[in-house]
């Protein structure tokens, strides 16, 4: 298939999504499905009145704040456990069933300890963000115990120089795999702990919106959330093509259509 | 030793737990026994059972079809290379939105009763299926394939035979990570607005400053999660038993 | 034999190019005006450096993929060209193919995978069965039934593969360097399973390989490739009396001047 073709199937994929969208709002009437055209009206209206930045910056601020209050503690634990195995073994079973939590059902919990301003939203983003990274961390850590540290110590390193060369630099891509799984974690766990209670942020503007039948700011609040998350993606992607440019191609991961036999 | 560490911890946290609450104050922190307590009243009256019913309701069926869908379009997608190819940047995308802040338009649409609950629950456990289940019939070996049709095998068969086993891992890799999310989901639908089920008790609780229904409520939903998570885990060693090593495949 | 009776099957003017990818501009041609001709119940052999296109070719043979140029001719009837449509793997089960990775199916039991063809062409029945069995203890895996693939030797997986492929009895079976991966040992092992299996009910088969001893101890004829773009570069008629004992392929008659000319052929 040439790649022209390929351009041409995925605009009309688009249209065809598009006026799918359109013809709903038509059958079911605009208060139930916000019309393209009004959605983006209301987006680029709230964007230039400057809701939707003070809103998203709210909800930036709460996955960027549980992201380093949960995520640090997650990456660097692995390490610390790694000399101490038989401490290890006993929290095993309790950190498994903490990443089996479901932290989301936790929201209440943590209204009510933290109140509904920021605090709540970094403290339930950092108990997702947290696990993620953990095991993430404690993935890269056993990889590279397996594989290295038994060859650096035939060969005479120290055992902090086995921290350092060979654990540290190998379960760095994992921690980052971490990292990346939890960014899109982060900010959907922000916006539920928004939703839930808040008075400010993209969820409650969202949830606020949906209970005034304003359905077009829902529709606008929608994409933007979604526009968030894949733009912090495709920086995160831009980024990480940056820092590993020098591995090959290959070792990247696809992203692009492998067809099935 | 180890095991005897892991009682002494489970101890301690119950201790630590009740100290926190003795010194923070019952409008806090719940102690363990005040939870328990309420638990057994609560299933004593019925209640209990009510809203888990009403929760796992929401769940289930929101689980059968967001998963059911989520399984058969990737096979159905198979039939045609040009539309995969075609949707392939819409399926990154759609990826990336946040499927639980659908909860309140899904609320607007479907009302707060168990329907909007349904379509809820349908729409996050979809995505998970969906993806797994798509990288799961992307992974196909095409030699395999070859080899069968080779044999003598009709399309059809390739697609059980081949694309089925390849993605049956990921499939159950999709089902563990989206049962779980499935009766979050409910709750945290169910937190938003609603009538009945576990996450509206705990909301409910929150309203009143009842702090021992919210903990109760919560201790509730996550024994069930976990609950769920261990049966899978033994469901899913028993099915793969023709895998080599790991068992875990897929995102 | 080829020369004597109209051939079983034929390959016409063949060429197969792949399309460019990335920085490569130009496609490139793993195969081009490749032409021979196999008579029924013949063994060929084929040789040729690596990534000369021999596994393309049986590719093509086998309808996994289509040819840019030429044709391949099936008891006299043209089955495929550039236009001649969709492919359709296996031509009707008419030829089997073992390929050099075992392509057993991991999640059947090793009795499963034997069956497997059997049972896809709706033709599993007790005979049938019976010939799965006996198949499976010619070539020592009796007791094995139960075994997923994963719990087999290498050499075992290669002995299910190739009784696989027996059990359904195409007319023609395609071999491409299906012992490749073996140690010596298991390799000549097989190579002898293989010939005693040929000599059992004798099919018409093409093997390819890069090994020269392996063309000459199993073939009535051994076809030489050039490099890509793959043709024929020479032909040689193997006249080693069978039974061979190809333990000891060295010490047949002839083998080494046979050899020794292939050998400069390809150096």
């Amino acid at each position: 298939m040439s790649r022209g073709q390929a351009l041409r199937d995925r605009l009309v994929v688009a249209v065809v999504a598009l006026a799918a969208w359109q013809l709903a709002a038509l059958v079911f009437g605009a208060h139930w499905v916000s019309p393209p055209l009004a959605t983006a009206r209301r987006f680029l209206q709230l964007v230039a009145d400057g809701e939707l930045v003070r809103h998203a910056g709210f909800t930036l601020a709460a996955a960027a704040g549980g992201f380093l209050v949960g995520g640090l503690p997650g990456a660097v634990i692995p390490f610390a456990l790694r000399r101490m195995p038989r401490l290890a073994a006993v929290l095993d079973p309790y950190l498994v069933a903490g990443y089996g939590v479901p932290k989301l059902a936790l929201t209440p919990l943590f209204i009510l300890w933290f109140g509904i301003g920021l605090a709540s939203k970094v403290a339930l983003v950092a108990s997702v963000v947290f696990f993620l990274v953990l095991f993430s961390a404690a993935a890269g850590v056993r990889a590279a115990d397996v594989r290295l540290v038994g060859m650096a110590r035939v060969v005479g390193a120290s055992e902090q120089a086995v921290a350092r060369h060979v654990v540290w630099p190998g379960a760095v891509p994992f921690i980052f795999a971490g990292f990346k799984i939890s960014l899109s974690y982060a900010i959907g766990a922000a916006v539920v702990g928004e939703l839930i209670s808040s008075n400010r942020g993209l969820g409650y503007l969202i949830q606020a919106a949906s209970q005034d039948f304003d359905t077009t700011t829902v529709f606008a609040g929608l994409i933007a959330v979604t526009l968030l998350v894949i733009v912090i993606n495709e920086a995160v992607e831009a980024a990480e093509r940056r820092v590993l440019k020098w591995r090959p191609a290959d070792a990247q991961p696809q992203r692009r259509l492998v067809t099935a036999a | 030793m180890i095991l005897a560490g892991r009682v002494v911890l489970g101890i301690a946290c119950l201790v630590v737990w009740h100290a926190a609450h003795l010194a923070l104050g019952a409008e806090w922190i719940s102690s363990p026994a005040d939870i328990v307590t309420r638990t057994v009243e609560i299933a004593i009256d019925g209640e209990l059972w009510r809203h888990t019913l009403a929760t796992l309701t929401e769940a289930t069926f929101g689980f059968l079809l967001g998963g059911g869908a989520g399984i058969l379009v990737p096979f159905a997608l198979r039939l045609s290379p040009r539309l995969t190819a075609a949707l392939d940047p819409f399926f990154a995308a759609a990826m990336g939105v946040p499927k639980l802040a659908l909860a309140p338009l899904l609320i607007l649409w479907f009302g707060i009763g168990i329907t909007s609950k349904v379509m809820f629950v349908a729409a996050v456990v979809f995505f998970f299926l969906f993806f797994n289940t798509l990288a799961g019939v992307r992974s196909v070996d095409p030699r395999l394939a070859s080899a069968v049709r080779v044999l003598g095998a009709r399309e059809w068969t390739v697609t059980w035979e081949i694309a089925w086993h390849t993605a049956l891992p990921y499939v159950f890799a999709g089902l563990k990570v989206a049962l779980p999310r499935a009766i979050s989901a409910a709750v945290v639908g169910e937190f938003i607005a609603a009538d009945r089920g576990l996450g509206h008790y705990i909301n409910n609780a929150r309203a009143m400053a009842d702090t021992v229904g919210l903990f109760t409520g919560v201790a509730v939903v996550t024994l069930l999660v976990l609950g769920i998570d261990t049966l899978l885990e033994r469901l899913q060693a028993r099915s793969l038993a023709w895998q080599p090593l790991t068992r875990d495949a897929g995102v | 034999m080829s020369d004597t009776a109209a051939p079983l099957l034929e390959v016409r003017g063949l060429g197969k190019r792949f399309e460019p990818r990335g920085a490569r501009a130009e496609g490139l041609w793993a195969i081009r005006e490749l032409s021979f001709a196999v008579g029924e119940r013949e063994f060929v052999t084929i040789v040729g450096p690596s990534g000369s296109g021999k596994s393309t070719l049986l590719n093509l043979i086998a309808q996994i993929d289509a040819p840019s140029e030429g044709e391949i001719r099936f008891g006299g009837r043209s089955i495929a060209s550039p236009t001649s449509g969709a492919l359709r793997p296996g031509w009707e089960r008419q030829f089997g193919y073992v390929t050099q990775d075992d392509t057993l199916l991991p999640w059947r039991t090793l009795a499963d995978n034997v069956l497997f063809p059997l049972r896809v062409q709706g033709r599993l029945d007790a005979e049938t069965r019976e010939r799965a069995r006996r198949l499976m203890q010619a070539v020592g895996l009796q007791g094995f039934e139960q075994h997923y693939p994963h719990e087999l030797s290498g050499g075992m997986r290669k002995r299910a593969a190739l009784i696989r492929t027996l059990v359904y009895d195409p007319p023609v079976i395609l071999m491409d360097e299906p012992f490749g991966a073996l140690d010596a040992q298991t390799r000549a092992q097989l190579q002898a399973d293989l010939l005693k299996l040929w000599n059992g009910g004798r099919k018409t088969i093409v093997f390819v390989t890069h090994d020269i001893a392996e063309a000459i101890a199993l073939g009535d004829r051994t076809l030489v490739f050039t490099r890509a773009p793959a043709r024929v570069q020479s032909e040689h008629r193997i006249a080693i009396p069978r039974p061979r004992d190809v333990r000891n392929v060295y010490g047949l008659d002839g083998f080494p001047e046979l050899y020794e000319r292939i050998r400069k052929e390809l150096a």
